[in-house]
This record gives structure tokens, sequence and C-alpha cells, in this order.
């Protein structure tokens, strides 16, 4: 690994250096997301059809039980089992075809059933039972004390929606911006029309993350009003930066890494993500064509790869996404729509299928969510989790499917041998992992130590879902700005760091379990309240470690 | 395939009658933590109490492994058991999780630490590290889905690979509410079961029928292999498992759990 110098940081005075503008966004490596026009065996249908909002339809993705056998469905491949659209539907009515597992929820009476939409197993947090009460939380905490990341958007405007299309669009099904369609062409289009931020909280409001402002205008005290005020200006502040470097007509890769680092507004996070990744090329001009010709690879590819039945599938990755699937942000409505859930299946099978030597891994499904949510989000206007993806006309679901799929595949690089036979990449990384805490929490390791705790018993999963399991999606897309800024050892180099200063961060408590203590405790830890707050004060503590033992390996085991 | 299997693994028939090797995996209990972790030294003179986990007096301590193939509950199983919750809405596991309950056998405490698996292939070089020490396996299938059933024989010789050979393993056929989709018939299991020298039963998870059941009666069998054997020789107790075992090159990667990984 080489050594070079970090962005600067928030919490952390270091002059920013003008050396990692040189940094290209090759650093991302030229993975297959560039080559792949090379495998796709049919010729790609010009770009011009693809602009047009009614692409030709692709097959259907097989399902055990659909009958429509090889026939070229009219409507498109994303609507095999449309969502029931009264309401949401319960988890068993949502994918009818598969009834031994669907089943269970449905006719049975008198069964003692908990259901919970959070994961974490024996969470105390009550708080946590639903995801909008989640998140509800987590605004009370940024209230007041969260300056990054958390920028004012627009409000929304009344007007409906610029196609009739859309009009079947409700409130408690989600808004589709007026702009989409300039969006789905132009990224960009968006923020340039876009005039700089209003007084905040004085219309409705589109996102959830800036109802504490209103809370707080309500009833302002003066030395909140004045804290207020200050953490405005420098949001206002940090926002014309990012949308001065955004809208250049060559992005300048160096300073929009050193304003990620310290979050992206919620607004110009797809843009900036796509960019960071190398998805999305710097120089304006060309970004129309590539966006055109990486959708349309991609749909060639999904063409490709359900092109036969389903036994033309390879059994074995179908078998696992198909359970998976159902399974990914379990409670959540975005993720239990059947347009979604399609999405998501052709997602993971097609890198699947491309990717051999690691195939479908459980875990990779969470690793998609916040790619889908970010991208989902600049084409609406309400909260993507509660959005039916079924409401977006098909060509920008496409995209957005698309865009994540690539996206998911430029990440999955920098980490692949965390998924092949044996996963060494986890077993190197929980193995630095230990030394490393052995240096900077020797009483903790000592302790982990004489309790027979094994950093592998909980660690693995750290590594294999990069903390998703831990944290929040919210609070995985605030680490992935700074990850993302950071480049593309991030997710395997800088991942190891921000574990290790996770797992620090409970010491004091840790210190006073035994064995049993620390596994529970460590398979269900109280991050349920966590906000941009916390996860700046992890990222700040994983940058100091990284700084003095990333060129310091010597120093540390092997 | 099938016939094959079967036979490779007849082994299995007389495997938990000869529990030589079950000894060093027992650790018996009172005073409780001292005992289960004596011959670590404990560096810390905090207070402890607070923290300590409930469930500390046991007489037996016993590890037992939940495998079989992804999506046949479980994860839900061991919900069940331990907290009386089943939950719709549950994620894939990765690696692996753990819970734990004590349950009354003969009038001694038992507690249970129970190791619940991720059932995905690409998992197995993780999860298989954690058959070392385990005195017992629940095998689980889902008897809606005949091919998690099929692979039964698959998970027979993992544990033979790398499990104790006197583990006492009990195959569950989970999901048995789901009578109207029925893919395995219960006597076929059931003649599997004896012919390969395992318990058996079928359970639900979901409405929670023979759970408990499932859990008791493995526990119970270890138990009495287990004191059995102690009144045959007194108690050699502390000893790290791993000593009792072979492990095989497949564990390889994974070799640095062996206890003192730093």
């Amino acid at each position: 690994m080489t050594a070079r110098p970090p962005p600067a940081r928030p919490h952390i005075a270091i002059n920013p250096t003008t050396s990692f503008a040189s940094r290209a966004t090759s650093d991302w490596g030229e993975d297959d997301a560039w080559d792949s026009a090379s495998d796709s065996e049919s010729p790609k249908q010009s770009t011009i059809s693809f602009t047009r909002p009614a692409p030709s339809a692709p097959r259907p993705v097989p399902r055990s039980i659909s009958s429509s056998s090889s026939s070229t469905l009219a409507f498109s491949y994303t609507h095999i089992s449309a969502p029931n659209p009264s309401s949401y539907p319960p988890r068993g009515e949502v994918l009818p075809e598969e009834p031994s597992q669907q089943a269970v929820p449905n006719g049975k009476n008198g069964w003692t059933l908990v259901r919970k939409s959070h994961d974490r197993t024996g969470s105390q947090n009550a708080d946590a039972e639903k995801p909008q009460e989640a998140n509800a939380q987590q605004d009370g905490d940024i209230e007041g004390d969260m300056i990054l990341g958390d920028l004012d958007t627009e409000p929304v405007p009344d007007i409906a929606l610029a196609d009739p299309h859309q009009s079947r669009s409700r409130a408690d099904k989600g808004t589709i911006r007026p702009d989409a369609e300039e969006i789905y062409r132009d990224p960009l289009y968006g923020i340039r029309q876009r005039p700089p931020p209003r007084r905040p909280g004085l219309s409705s409001v589109p996102s959830i993350q800036n109802r504490p402002h209103i809370k707080a205008e309500v009833l302002p005290s003066n030395d909140k009003s004045e804290k207020l005020m200050r953490e405005r200006s420098i949001k206002t502040n940090r926002r014309h930066k990012f949308i001065e470097c955004l809208t250049g007509q060559d992005v300048n890769i160096g300073e929009l890494r050193k304003l990620a680092w310290a979050g992206i507004p919620e607004d110009l996070r797809p843009v900036a993500w796509q960019l960071l990744l190398g998805y999305l090329p710097l120089p304006a001009p060309h970004r129309k064509t590539t966006l055109e010709r990486k959708r349309g690879e991609y749909k060639s590819l999904v063409e490709l790869a359900f092109a036969r039945d389903r036994e033309g599938l390879d059994q074995q990755i179908w078998h696992q996404i198909e359970i998976d699937v159902p399974r990914t942000r379990p409670g959540v409505r975005l993720w239990m729509h059947a347009t979604t859930q399609r999405s998501l299946e052709r997602i993971l099978y097609v890198w699947a299928i491309r990717h051999p030597a690691s195939g479908y891994v459980q875990g990779i499904n969470d690793l998609v969510t916040p790619f889908f949510q970010v991208f989902l989000s600049a084409y609406i206007d309400s909260d993507p989790e509660m959005f039916d993806p079924a409401l977006l006309p098909q060509h920008v679901l496409d995209a957005i499917e698309a865009d994540s799929f690539w996206c998911l595949s430029r990440l999955l690089d920098g980490i692949q041998d965390n998924y092949i036979f044996a996963q060494p990449g986890i077993q190197r990384s929980v193995k630095r992992m230990a030394e490393l805490v052995k240096r900077i929490d020797a009483p903790l390791a000592a302790h982990l130590d004489s309790q027979n705790v094994e950093f592998m018993q909980f660690a693995f999963r750290w590594m294999n879902c990069l903390l998703m399991r831990e944290i929040s999606v919210q609070n995985t897309i605030r680490m992935w700005d700074t990850y993302l800024a950071e480049g593309p050892d991030a997710f395997s180099q800088f991942h190891l760091y921000v574990c290790s200063a996770f797992l620090v961060k409970w010491s004091e408590k840790l210190r006073q379990m035994d064995f049993q203590g620390i596994i529970m405790f460590l398979q269900s830890l109280p991050t349920q309240g966590w906000g941009d707050h916390e996860i700046e004060m992890l990222l700040s503590e994983a940058f100091v470690l990284n700084s003095i033992w990333q060129n310091a390996q010597s120093h540390f085991g092997k | 395939m099938w016939e094959h299997s079967k036979t490779r693994n007849s082994t299995w028939k007389a495997s938990s009658k000869s529990a030589s090797s079950l000894k060093p995996l027992l650790i018996p209990s009172p005073p409780p933590l001292s005992s289960s972790f004596s011959f670590y030294t404990v560096r810390r003179n905090h207070p402890r109490s607070a923290y300590m986990t409930e469930g500390s007096n046991y007489d037996f301590l016993f590890k037992v492994v939940l495998i079989g193939d992804s999506g046949v509950g479980k994860s839900n199983l061991l919900s069940r058991f331990t907290r009386n919750e089943f939950n719709l809405e549950s994620k894939s596991t990765i690696g692996v999780e753990f819970a734990t309950r004590s349950i009354n056998v003969d009038g001694k405490t038992v507690k249970a630490q129970i190791w619940d698996t991720a059932g995905q292939e690409r998992y197995r070089a993780i999860t298989s590290a954690y058959y070392r020490g385990a005195v017992g396996a629940l095998l689980v299938y889902d008897i809606a889905k005949h091919a998690t059933y099929v692979n039964v024989t698959r998970w027979l010789k993992e544990l033979r690979d790398h499990a104790d050979s006197n583990i006492v393993i009990m195959l569950v056929g989970n999901k048995s509410d789901l009578k109207h989709l029925r893919a395995v018939p219960t006597d076929e299991a059931k003649a599997f079961s004896t012919e390969n020298g395992l318990s058996f039963i079928e359970t639900s998870a979901l409405d929670a029928s023979n759970v408990e059941a499932a859990f008791q009666n493995i526990l119970t069998d270890i138990y009495r292999i287990v004191s059995s054997k102690s009144l045959e020789q007194s108690a050699d107790p502390i000893k790290p498992p791993t000593d009792t075992l072979n492990v095989s090159p497949s564990v390889e990667p994974t070799n640095n759990q062996g206890g003192k990984c730093c």
C-alpha cells in the first residue's frame, strides 16, 4: 500500500494538500465496469433508443412459478408481480410466488408472532421497533449538534407531477420530482436548477432529516437560535462550495474528496458518489454518453443473463438470491415492494455470474441498499424508504438499477477477496484488527483474551457486511461519504481502522463483561440512536488510527 | 448419491454411545465463573457483577451448534428457544450468532451455549471452526423443501470432518406448520435418522411446537452420556476443547481461531 497524504478531515487540523488532486478516479482501477462492452454479445441498441422514455421490453426475471416461459412480455420486466396498489401489503402478499415461505403469515390464527423490524436480536431499545421511529429518533439526536452532512434541501413544490403516468402517486407512496425526466438525462440538472437553500423550515419538508429544524424554529431559545444560525451559515457555505465543485466543467476530484470526507449534502449525494466512484466521468461533456452507454450495457447484461428459462440460470446462485432478497431490509417498505425486489435480484444475479470466483455471498445484498436508496432519492421528493418504485417511469427505474449495479461493482472490486473461497480478505482484516487493538487498547485486548473471546466471533460480520448489521442505513450512507472520499482502498483498509475504533468505543463496558456478555453485547450493539455525529466521531478516530498505524505496519504483527 | 451417502454415514450409528472423548468438552460449574475460566488470568479488579450475564449458575455447560441449509429456520428456532420469539422479518445470519439458555435436567441446571451458523456454502470455512468443542448439533432442514433434506447427508459429512466424533446429533424437520406444503414425509426422515444413529423431531419455530422438546431432548441426551461417564471416572474438566479435535485442511485459514490468535 502506498502512502499518500490524506484529505482534510473534520475535527483534525491537517492542511489539505494539493497532491491528492492528482489522484484521478482511475484509482479505482480499470475493472470490468469499463470494458464490459466487450462481453455483451448482442450489439447494444442505439443509445438514442435508450434515452427515450419507453425502452423495449427486456425479458422477465424467471420465477419458479411464473408460467410466462420464454415469451417476451409486453410490459416491463419489473412487473412480474405487481404490488398491491391500495396499501402496503404484508410480506406474505408481496411475493405470492413463494408459497412455502409466504404462506406462513397467512391464514394461521392464534399464533404468537413477534414482528420486529430491527434485526438486532435482544435489542432493548423499543424505539427501534419501526424504521420510521428509528429515523425520527435519530433526528432528535441530530438536532442541535449536527453540522455536517445535513444540508437543507428545497421545499417540495406543490404542483403535481409533470407526467400523467405518475398521477398514481399518493402521499403514502411517495412523490416523484417534477424534473425526474431531466435528472435522468443529466444528474446535475436538479442541482443547477435549484436556487441556493432558502430559509429552512417554512415549507413542507421533503426529507425527515430536515424536521428537527422545524421543531427548533418553533421554539428557539436565544442560544439555540444563535447556534442554528451559525450552523446554517456553515452549511450554506459548504453547500456553495459543493455546488461549485460539482457543476464545474471538469470536476476537481481532489476538491470533491476533500469536501465529501466531511459528509455530502443529501441532494448532492447521488452525483457526488457516482463521481467519486469513477462511474460518472469528471469532465461534464462525457457524462451523457457514458451514462447512456453504461445503462444500456447493464440492460443487455440483464437480457443475456435471463435470456433463457429459469433452468438456464445458475441454480445455486439463483437459489441463494431468491432466499435472501425477501430478507433484505425486511420491514422497510421500499424493500418489501415487488418492484424493488426484482431489481435487487437482477443486480445480485448479474454481478454474481460475472464474478464466478465469489458468486453471490450473503451480505452483498445489504451492500446494494445504500446505492439504490441514494440513487432513488435523486428522482423523488419523499422518503426513499417509504417509496414504491413501481410509481417511477420504467426507464428511470432501469437507470437507478443500472447505476446501482455499476457502483456496487466498483465497491466490490476493492473487497473481492472478502467473498472468494475461505474469505481470505476477511481473515486478514480480522487478524490485523486484533493486532491493532492489542496496540491501541491493551487492557481490552487482554480482557478479551482472558475471556477466550476471539475477534473472528464478532468482527467477521463487521467485515463481511461493512458494519451494515451494526449501524443503520442512514449511518452507513454517511460513512460511505467518507469511505468514497478516502479512495478505492477504504472499504478494505480504512474500514479496518473504523472497526477498531468501533470496538474500542465500548472498551469500558466490555472489560466488565464475561465471555457470554461480551459476545451477546457485540451481537446487538446499542447504536439505534446513532446519528451523523456519532459516525463522524468514529470516522475521526479511525482517521487518527489510520495516520498513526497505516505506514507502520511492521510495528504490529506481520 | 443419496444411497451412497447413507452408507457412508452409517458410521454415525453407534457413535453417540461411546462418549469416550466427550469428557473434556464438559465444563461442570460451581462456582460458576471461576471454574469455566479459571485457566485464564483475570487481570482486572472491576466489580464484575453489574455486567455479569444472568444464568451464570449452572451445573453443566454444553456447547451446541445449529446447522443446516440456508433459510430452513435455524435462527428462529434459536430465538424461539432462548427468547420465545419468532421473527418473520429476520435477516440472514452472517457467520455465526450466539445465544444461551439454561434448562433443568434431573434436577441439574444445564446451560446450553448455542452457536447458530450461516447456511451458505461460502461460510463453511468460518462456521466449521465452531464445530470444535460442540457436544451437540441440531441439523435442521425444512419439511417443505425437499432439497434441504437431501443436503442433510452433506451436513453429516461436514460434522464428521470437523466435529468431535462423539457429538450428539439431532435431525430437526422445521416448519411443521406448513402441512399443506410438506415435501418430506415424517416416516422417511425418521427412518433415515434411525439408520444413521440420529435422534429426530419435527418442529415449528413459528407456532412453537416441539421447539422446547427438541432442545430438551438433545440436552438430556448429552447430559445422560456425560453424567454416566462422570460416574466411571473422575472428571478432568478443564481442558481446552481444541485439544481433542483434528483440524482438517479446509479450516486452515481460520486456524488463528484456535484460542490464542495473537
